[in-house]
C-alpha cells in the first residue's frame, strides 16, 4: 500500500482515491487502508498532495507486485508483454485469429467499473464459469492464470484470495453452444459476490456485424448495444 | 513523459445522445508481427487524428495532448507506442475509417461505441467488421455503483483512475464559480493516462450536473 509521511492534513488526496481507502484519521492525518489500497497510484501520479507526502511502499512480495501491476495501467504484465491489465482480448484477433469462428470469447472484468475485487469473489465466478465450460488460456496469454491453483477447477492459489484489486479479467474461450451455460452460471453467481462486473462477448461477425449467437442473448434479455468492433485492418499471420 | 499505456473502453454509460458524441479509436500492433518501425504508421495516424479533429488523443508511452503538445508525443514514439483517441461525431469515425484504410497501414483498428453508430460508419467507409467484444452490461452488486451521472463521467477512463469523488470535487467546483466545466473536464482528463477520456462530454456532463444541484438548491 501506498505511505503517507508528514501530512500537513489538508484532505486533498481523499477524493483521488480510486477506492475510497484514504480518510482523515483521528490524529488530524490522511491515514491508509491497507486493506483496500490497490497500489494504483493515482494519489501518486496525480500529484494531489500539495507537499508530496504520498510515497510508494514497498512490493516485496509476489502478490504486493501482482496487485500493483494489475491495477495501475502505466504498468506491463512481464509474461504477455501487455500493459494494463496484461491481456489483447480482440484487439488484434483479425491478426492472431485468438478468438476462432467457432468458439466465443468471454471478457469478465472483475471490479469494474471502479469498485475493485477481492480474489475470493474472482475465485467464486472463475470456479462457476469454467465448470459450465469456459476455458482459461495459460499465463502466456492472460495474468489471472499466474495465481491460478488449477485452470481446469478455476480454483485460485489460497495465498491470493485476500488481496484486493482494482480490476482483473477473467478470460477464455467456450464452444458457441455452451455460452448458454456460462451466462446462466454467471446469473447465478452474481448474487454471491460482494462486488460488480463488467461483462462482454467477443465474435468474430458477419459484415453487417451479426452473429447467431446474438439471438441467444436476446433469450436472456440481453440486446447489446455498445461495442469494441476491430475493424479488420491487422494483416493475419497467414499472409 | 510517463510511460502509459493500454486502455479500456467498452463499457462506457451515459444517454444514447450523449454516447453519440463519444467514439474511441484504438491502434494496435501485434507482439512478434507487425510491431517493429511503428513510428512511420504512428505518424500518420496522428496525421489523421489531427484532419479528423480527435477532441483527445494519445500515445501509451507518452500520454495525452491534455498534458503535452502533439510535438511532444511524435518525438517519443517508440515500437512500445499504442496510440488511442476519441472522436466525437459518427462522421467523424466514417472519415477516420476511410483514412485509415487509404493508409493500409497493417495494424489492427479497434472502434469502441454505440454499435448501430460504428457499424454504419464501416458501411459508410466500405468496411467490413471482423470481430466485435459486445458490452453485455454491468452484473453483481450494482448497488455497490455511484449515480449514473457520475458514473457516465468516470467510466470515461476504463482503468477507472477517475474517482466518483474527484467528480464530485469538480462539480461542486463549478457549482461554485471556482472554475469553469471546461477546465473540470481536462482536469479529469489528466488524471486518465491513454488518452480516451472525452472532456468535451465530461465539461457537459459536469455543467449539467452543477446546474442540477444549483436548481435543487433554489428549491
Amino acid at each position: 500500500m501506498v505511505q503517507v509521511e508528514d501530512c500537513i492534513g489538508c484532505e486533498e488526496c481523499i477524493p483521488y482515491c480510486t477506492v475510497g481507502a484514504l480518510s482523515m484519521g483521528n490524529d488530524g492525518v490522511v491515514v491508509v487502508d491497507g486493506s483496500r489500497c490497490t497500489d494504483c497510484y493515482v494519489c501518486i501520479r496525480s500529484k494531489c498532495c500539495p507537499v508530496d507526502t504520498i510515497v510508494p511502499g514497498p512490493l516485496n512480495t509476489f502478490n504486493d507486485n501482482f496487485r500493483h501491476v494489475l491495477s495501475d495501467p502505466t504498468e506491463t504484465t512481464a509474461e504477455t508483454g501487455v500493459p494494463g491489465r496484461g491481456t489483447e482480448e480482440s484487439k488484434t484477433n483479425d491478426v492472431t485469429g485468438r478468438f476462432r469462428k467457432d468458439e466465443a470469447g468471454i471478457c469478465i472484468d472483475m471490479g469494474r467499473p471502479g469498485v475493485g475485487v477481492r480474489m475470493r469473489d474472482v475465485e467464486k465466478v472463475a470456479v462457476a464459469v469454467v465448470r459450465a465450460g469456459l476455458k482459461i488460456p495459460g499465463p502466456e496469454e492472460t495474468p489471472l492464470a499466474k495465481v491460478m491453483a488449477d485452470r481446469t477447477t478455476g480454483k485460485l492459489k489460497d495465498d491470493v484470495l485476500d488481496e484486493y484489486l482494482l480490476s482483473i479479467i477473467i478470460e477464455g474461450t467456450c464452444p458457441l453452444d455452451k455460452v448458454e451455460g456460462v451466462l446462466r452460471a454467471l446469473r447465478s453467481v452474481e448474487k454471491e459476490i460482494d462486488t460488480v462486473f463488467s461483462l462482454g462477448i467477443v465474435l468474430q461477425v458477419d459484415e453487417n456485424g451479426y452473429h447467431p449467437v446474438l439471438d441467444t442473448l436476446e433469450a436472456f434479455g440481453i440486446k447489446p448495444y455498445r461495442g469494441k468492433v476491430n475493424v479488420g485492418f491487422g494483416r493475419p499471420l497467414a499472409t | 513523459m510517463a510511460g502509459f499505456r493500454m486502455t479500456h473502453s467498452l463499457h462506457r454509460s451515459g444517454s444514447r445522445e450523449s454516447l453519440k458524441k463519444d467514439f474511441v479509436w484504438l491502434m494496435y500492433q501485434t507482439k512478434g508481427v507487425n510491431d517493429k518501425n511503428i513510428k512511420p504508421k504512428a505518424l500518420e495516424y496522428i496525421s489523421a487524428a489531427e484532419e479528423c479533429g480527435c477532441v483527445n488523443f494519445g500515445d501509451v508511452k507518452s500520454g495525452s495532448i491534455l498534458e503535452y503538445s502533439v510535438e511532444e508525443i511524435k518525438k517519443h514514439i517508440t515500437d512500445k507506442s499504442r496510440l488511442r483517441g476519441v472522436l466525437d461525431s459518427r462522421e467523424k469515425v466514417t472519415k477516420f475509417l476511410r483514412m485509415i484504410k487509404e493508409k493500409d497501414l497493417g495494424l489492427s483498428l479497434v472502434i469502441s461505441g454505440l454499435l448501430d453508430e460504428v457499424l454504419a460508419a464501416c458501411k459508410e467507409a466500405g468496411v467490413k467488421p471482423h470481430t466485435i467484444n459486445f458490452s453485455l452490461g454491468v452484473w453483481g452488486k450494482k448497488e455497490l455503483l455511484p449515480p449514473e451521472e457520475i458514473l457516465s463521467v468516470t467510466t470515461m477512463c476504463g482503468h477507472h483512475m477517475i474517482s466518483p469523488g474527484i467528480v464530485k470535487k469538480h462539480v461542486e467546483m463549478v457549482k461554485n464559480r471556482q472554475e469553469t466545466a471546461e477546465e473540470a473536464g481536462k482536469a479529469l482528463g489528466r488524471l486518465c493516462p491513454c488518452g480516451i477520456f472525452n472532456h468535451i462530454r465530461a465539461a457537459e456532463l459536469i455543467a449539467e450536473m452543477a446546474a442540477s444541484e444549483i436548481k435543487a438548491a433554489q428549491g
